[in-house]
């Protein structure tokens, strides 16, 4: 009975519910209406537009960049570690210190973020450079550092080859780290590569270049990104024991106080290009003016920016990058505050070397600004890892009457409702 | 059953053949009338058809009724598709308030304008072409509200007349979903409100004890579609002439049919002026009568260059409880359709109920 009762309140519940999606057969038994689709190159939109550069710097990047491009770029990564206390305590109960003497060995480990997997033989070269490296120091200060033979070379697929990424004979090792997922590169140092120096305090100075069969490029994590170059210490000290010295067998973990990367040539200079990229980062700003019919009147279905590259993107062909586009809060001109938000962010891939009409979709951000007349309808891009490789892309300009940007703008008309 | 539909929507039967139009007309019948195929409608002092058969009414009365129907559609191409709404198209209260004048108030459908069709096509953006789905929906409709009297001038004459305030809304929305997710979906809705105003006048003759006829006109002016304040659209609605006869050759059996004629041409183009006719038995003056009726006649809107038809039978019963104070009404109906490259067959399942305390 009870069943009965249940099954009759479903049917009736189920009589209820309407279903009155069919298939149209048009136009005859179709709405009169229709929704109507509109694309259009907004040629004029845009102006106003100009580069301004030195957002980020090079040493203040989330990663750096070692490229080895004959003719285009050569870019080096070099760091300063952290100095040695002066005197150790040989054992956790000790109340005395004995004072460093020398180094046994050191390991430095390298965090890879990107690698030119594509390129052979690809090689990491470490240099000994002076500790007073930092901001201001140029490639050219350094050139003559690089120039001598390198404090050891280390192929990167010969060790990755390796049983567990390790060669027992050197000490190195390669692998990709268990919590970073990224890969980890470490390489050992004997004494006289990595000498303890007391009047650097223990600090070290230490360049990157990569080289390979062909043109090639790596970028490593910075300590920006809580990630850079670290050096585990293995050092003597004295026992206080006569002349005798004692082995630290334990590592001596020691981060970098500075990382950079320096390359050749500099930036190009600013010209009436658009900029985006590059170290110190670019950024470009356009102001857009969007028709009123479209910005209050219609939906936006999908807008691109048309952009003609005045030159092609330089670099190696592993060194392509992301291009964002954001909106900005208030139009500030260079210092105009970004709205970072990743439903109203749109990006595009710039590849190294192609000179095609670039398109970025900017769907997201037209459709922003049509949802929010009180926005300023101001478009700037940037480079998504600003200042992390010397990359950058240049863009004809609204000036330049031939090839200026362009928005591409696929609308609907607003739906003609009310008519029977 | 009825309270426990939660969906209440004044909307009658929709059908294909509305959408290209006004809209579907909904028949102003209660369910004893709906039963009969409309047949009794003239003569039905509830239904919203005719006000002087209100002059037959003892004491104050309400009604309501409520239905689910299932359509299938038939196009050309073959496909058939099944469709299920659920509506509450008519309530009347009426009574005597001065000696013989009655007076009611209720509201019916005049026009369903409820449907959901989906479009598969492709257009040519940026040198491809693109594949997409729109959806076109229209969710309302437009509600007679009447305000009726009647007065039964002698036993052989009543003479009736009321106004109609048409009013109502639909909820429109059209969107549009591109296969390629580059393109962003896209939809649009709007609320279009509807106004109206007609009046109507009718009555009722008894040449012989057991013969009755009925004869009854309306006038609509015009339904006139906003968009806000903005009048988007203003059509001309018919004028609508009738006439029905009854016979009762015994107390437990009535004969009647009905012709009605409304000149929705007025409407514009793709509209045609219709005729529509029914016939009905009811046998049983007790608490449980038998109804059956047949109906046919055409339908205002469909495409071609002649009105689609429309051809269908009913049947059905009450049971009155409490000694005639309430009454339940069952019906069942079928109705099919067939215009110019689709045709329709519906089943209706349908309540009503009568109070009268």
């Amino acid at each position: 009975m009870r069943a009965q009762r249940v099954a009759w309140l479903a049917a009736v519940l189920a009589g209820c519910v309407d279903r009155a999606t069919a298939p149209g057969v048009c136009p005859t038994f179709c709405p009169s209406g229709r929704i109507d689709v509109v694309d259009t190159v907004l040629a004029a939109s845009i102006g106003r537009d100009s580069t301004f550069r030195g957002y980020v710097l090079p040493f203040q990047a989330v990663a750096m960049t070692a490229s080895d491009v004959p003719g285009a770029v050569d870019s080096r990564v070099v760091f300063v570690t952290q100095a040695l206390p002066a005197s150790v305590a040989l054992n956790t109960a000790d109340t005395t210190t004995s004072p460093l003497v020398g180094s046994d060995s050191a390991k430095i480990t390298l965090t890879v973020t990107r690698r030119d997997t594509s390129a052979h033989d690809q090689t990491l070269r470490l240099y000994g450079l002076p500790v007073t490296i930092d901001s201001n120091t140029t490639f050219a200060d350094v050139q003559g550092a690089f120039a001598g033979a390198p404090l050891r070379t280390v192929n990167l697929d010969s060790l990755l080859a390796k049983p567990n990424g390790v060669d027992v004979t050197t000490g190195d090792s390669a692998g990709i780290d268990t919590t970073s997922k990224q890969l980890k590169v470490t390489i050992k140092l004997d004494s006289l590569q990595a000498p303890y120096v007391v009047g650097d305090t223990g600090k070290l100075g230490i360049g990157v270049r990569v080289g390979g069969a062909g043109p090639t490029s790596i970028a490593f994590c910075s300590r920006e990104n809580a990630c850079g170059a670290t050096v585990a210490w293995y050092i003597k000290v004295d026992s206080i024991k006569g002349t005798d010295t004692t082995l630290i067998h334990k590592p001596f973990p020691r981060g970098s106080i500075f990382d950079t990367f320096l390359f050749d040539p500099p930036p190009a200079p600013p010209d009436s290009t658009l900029a985006v990229g590059g170290a110190p980062s670019a950024r470009s700003i356009m102001r857009i003016t969007l028709p009123r019919a479209i910005r209050d009147s219609s939906q936006i279905v999908r807008a691109t920016l048309l952009l003609v590259p005045a030159v092609p993107a330089r670099g190696a062909p592993v060194d392509s990058f992301v291009v964002e586009a954001h909106t900005v809060a208030a139009d500030f001109g260079a210092k105009s505050p970004l709205v970072l938000d990743a439903t109203r962010t749109d990006t595009t891939t710039i590849h190294v070397g192609a000179t095609d009409t670039l398109r970025v979709e900017v769907t997201n951000l037209v459709q922003f600004w049509a949802a929010d007349s009180t926005r300023p309808e101001v478009l700037m891009l940037r480079s998504q890892v600003e200042a992390a490789q010397p990359t950058e892309i240049r863009f004809y300009p609204s000036a330049a009457t031939l090839f200026r940007p362009a928005l591409r703008i696929t609308y609907a008309r607003r739906f003609p409702f009310g008519q029977p | 059953m009825l309270s426990a539909c939660p969906p209440v929507r004044l909307s009658a039967q929709d059908s294909q053949f509305g959408i290209r139009g006004l809209g579907t007309p909904g028949r102003f019948e209660t369910v004893r009338v709906r039963s009969t195929g409309g047949a009794f409608g003239p003569f039905d002092a509830l239904s919203p058809l005719t006000e002087a058969s209100l002059g037959d009414l003892q004491g104050l009365a309400a009604t309501a009724m409520g239905g689910t129907s299932y359509r299938d559609v038939d196009a050309a191409a073959g496909a058939t598709t099944s469709l299920r709404a659920t509506r509450f198209p008519v309530m009347v209260l009426a009574g005597p308030v001065f000696g013989r004048l009655v007076l009611s108030g209720g509201f019916t459908t005049y026009l369903d304008r409820t449907w959901d069709v989906t479009l598969r096509d492709s257009l040519l953006v940026r040198g491809t072409m693109l594949p997409y789905v729109d959806e076109l929906s229209s969710d309302g409709g437009v509600t007679d509200l009447r305000f009726a009297a009647a007065w039964r001038v002698s036993r052989r004459l009543a003479l009736g007349a009321a106004v109609h305030v048409l009013s109502g809304s639909t909820r429109e929305a059209a969107a549009r979903t591109f296969d390629d997710t580059t393109y962003h979906a896209l939809k649009q809705s709007d609320e279009t409100r509807y106004d109206g105003l007609g009046v109507s006048g009718s009555l009722l003759i008894d040449p012989l004890p057991e013969l009755r006829l009925s004869l009854f006109a309306r006038s609509d002016n015009r339904l006139r579609a906003r968009l806000g304040d903005v009048v988007t659209a203003q059509t001309d609605l018919p004028n609508t002439f009738g006439g029905g006869l009854r016979w009762a050759p015994s107390p437990s059996v009535r004969l009647a049919g009905t012709v009605t004629r409304r000149t929705w041409a007025d409407a514009g183009p793709g509209a045609f002026n219709t005729v529509n006719w029914s016939a009905g038995l009811e046998v049983g003056a007790g608490f449980s009568p038998l109804r059956v009726g047949v109906r046919g006649g055409q339908l205002p809107f469909g495409p071609g260059a002649t009105a689609a038809t429309e051809v269908g039978f009913a049947a059905g019963t009450g049971r009155a409880f409490a000694r005639g104070r309430a009454i339940v009404d069952g019906s069942l109906e079928h109705l099919r359709r067939t215009g110019a490259g689709l045709s329709e067959r519906v089943w209706s399942f349908l309540l009503g109920f009568t109070v009268r305390p």
